[in-house]
């Protein structure tokens, strides 16, 4: 039995680690889809998104549950569930915005802008995938974490243009100009959260180091 | 051999008391299962006791020459002392309290050899500092090593957990080695038991004590020491066995607690935390002095009661 135990080890953690890329690869896959979506002005699309944000929900219980059931040192399994909840934020964010998409009338002169956000959170999720693969192996994530913090200073900037121009719209409908502006809000707020995400994975990271 | 059963009571009570030195940290953090913790700390201590027991053994013996019902007194002395330093929250050690006792019965009878008490006294002193230069030299060196070969988060969870558990083995095996004589050393220069079988009847009763009553003080003690991240537990776990195990080679018994707070401390160091305040300083040192102050008076008093 202890020998069994001893054999065995690894299997859960193995388990956990397929789960995180797995639950990773969701979210760049709706990140990719709701890109495309406004790109192409497609809003089929979105069902992509809540698709893969279901999916990922069911994963990240996966996870939970395995690290409860003893993967991982009990030193290092809050902050990997605590990883799993963000990513689980951002795939909420997502969703909802998705959801706004599909309301809002996007004024053509934000919609490049608005495209472009899409665009670098795809982007910045697939940093965070990288990220979390080199945390895996122990390698140093600086570098890594400054990407994605490049990525969301450039988000951010953009969000201030976009709110600047927002103000000029004339707005006849509460709702219309309520959603429109949760839907810029919920945009740009993505990143912050995939921000979160990564400096998360840093402080996982550095807790494993002697 | 009735004279035997306070050494007995006085290892079921070490038992009890010090398993939580060795697998305190890994049980509070539910990296090992209090279960596997108690079985290898018995199996260990029984080895280490019936391996490495005699060495020391053999300095307690030289102290004083004892008659039978005398060893029964300085256990028995022993064993109430601890209990009492211990209501009273003062960190107290098996190890100096039998020397305490040892050298109160001495005392009285008049064979009391104060020379050898220089190396005995050295020793209590050194442990802790030496449970502080081998956690600092460990964590330097090993935390380098593990950097540049463990690299993976995955195998270095491993190397963790399986860490854990021969750390605490080594522990167990280092803390019956060097602590077995406490409990039963006095017996064999009373002429009551041969050196081996002081081991075994010590090495069955530590064993007996981490078996049956450990799990409160592990937790207690295990949540002390639980903030430390694993690989500094660790390292404080494996310096404080590598300094009983020294000293067992001495021959000299030292508190294994004092080894541990030693080793916490120089893992603090290399982090640069401030492990250690004076207020603990103090109530070590007050340890050091009321201890052996308290068993042997004790057994100055018991004694002279007895006979």
């Amino acid at each position: 039995m202890f020998l069994k135990k001893i054999f065995d080890y690894g299997k859960k953690e193995e388990r956990v680690i397929e789960n995180f890329k797995k639950h990773l690869e969701l979210l760049c896959n709706a990140c990719d889809s709701f890109h495309r979506a406004m790109e192409e002005n497609d809003k089929n699309l979105v069902r992509e998104v809540v698709d893969s944000e279901r999916e990922g929900d069911s994963v990240r219980r996966e996870i939970i549950a395995s690290i409860y059931a003893g993967a991982f040192l009990p030193y290092l399994r809050p902050d990997l569930c605590r990883f799993a909840e963000i990513v689980d934020r951002v795939f909420d964010s997502l969703q909802q915005t998705a959801f706004n998409y599909l309301e809002v009338k996007l004024p053509e002169h934000i919609r490049d802008e608005c495209v472009r956000v899409a665009f670098l959170n795809a982007r910045m999720c697939e940093m965070l995938s990288i990220s979390f693969d080199a945390m895996l192996n122990g390698e140093d994530l600086r570098e890594k974490a400054l990407a994605i913090r490049i990525y969301e200073k450039k988000i951010d900037d953009i969000k201030h243009g976009v709110v600047r121009d927002l103000r000029q719209i004339p707005v006849d409908d509460f709702w219309q100009g309520r959603i429109l502006a949760d839907f810029v809000s919920g945009l740009t707020s993505i990143s912050d959260t995939m921000e979160d995400a990564g400096d998360h994975l840093q402080i996982l990271s550095v807790s494993m180091k002697s | 051999m009735w004279k035997v059963l306070s050494g007995v009571v006085l290892g079921w009570s070490l038992g009890a008391n010090d398993s939580a030195n060795i697998f305190g940290t890994g049980v509070t953090t539910g990296t090992v299962k209090y279960r596997t913790a108690i079985l290898l700390t018995a199996a260990f201590v029984l080895l280490g006791s019936l391996i490495e027991g005699p060495k020391c053994i053999k300095t307690l013996g030289e102290i004083s020459l004892l008659q039978p019902l005398d060893a029964f007194v300085c256990a028995l002395a022993t064993a109430i002392t601890m209990g009492f330093l211990t209501f009273f929250a003062l960190p107290a050690s098996t190890s100096q309290a039998i020397v305490g006792a040892i050298v109160g019965a001495g005392i009285l009878s008049g064979s009391a050899d104060f020379s050898k008490l220089y190396k005995i006294v050295s020793c209590w002193v050194l442990a802790p500092i030496g449970g502080v230069i081998i956690a600092f030299v460990l964590h330097k060196s090993l935390g380098y090593l593990l950097d540049k070969t463990v690299t993976s988060i995955k195998h270095r969870n491993l190397v963790y957990t399986i860490g854990f558990l021969a750390a605490g083995s080594y522990g167990a095996y280092s803390l019956g080695g060097n602590n077995v004589a406490n409990v039963t050393g006095v017996y064999v220069g009373a002429g009551v038991l041969s050196a081996d079988m002081a081991a075994l009847i010590g090495g069955l009763s530590i064993a007996s004590g981490a078996l049956t009553y450990s799990k409160k003080v592990m937790m207690t003690v295990g949540k002390g020491i639980a903030p430390l991240d694993p690989f500094s537990g660790l390292i404080a776990v494996i310096a404080g066995a590598l300094t009983l195990h020294i000293f067992t080679q001495i021959g000299v018994p030292v508190s294994s607690s004092q080894a541990i707070v030693g080793a916490v401390v120089g893992v603090g160091i290399v982090g640069d935390v401030r492990t250690v305040n004076h207020k603990m300083l103090a109530r070590i040192t007050l340890g050091w002095l009321s201890t052996p102050i308290c068993a042997g008076a004790l057994t100055y008093f018991f004694v002279l009661l007895v006979t």
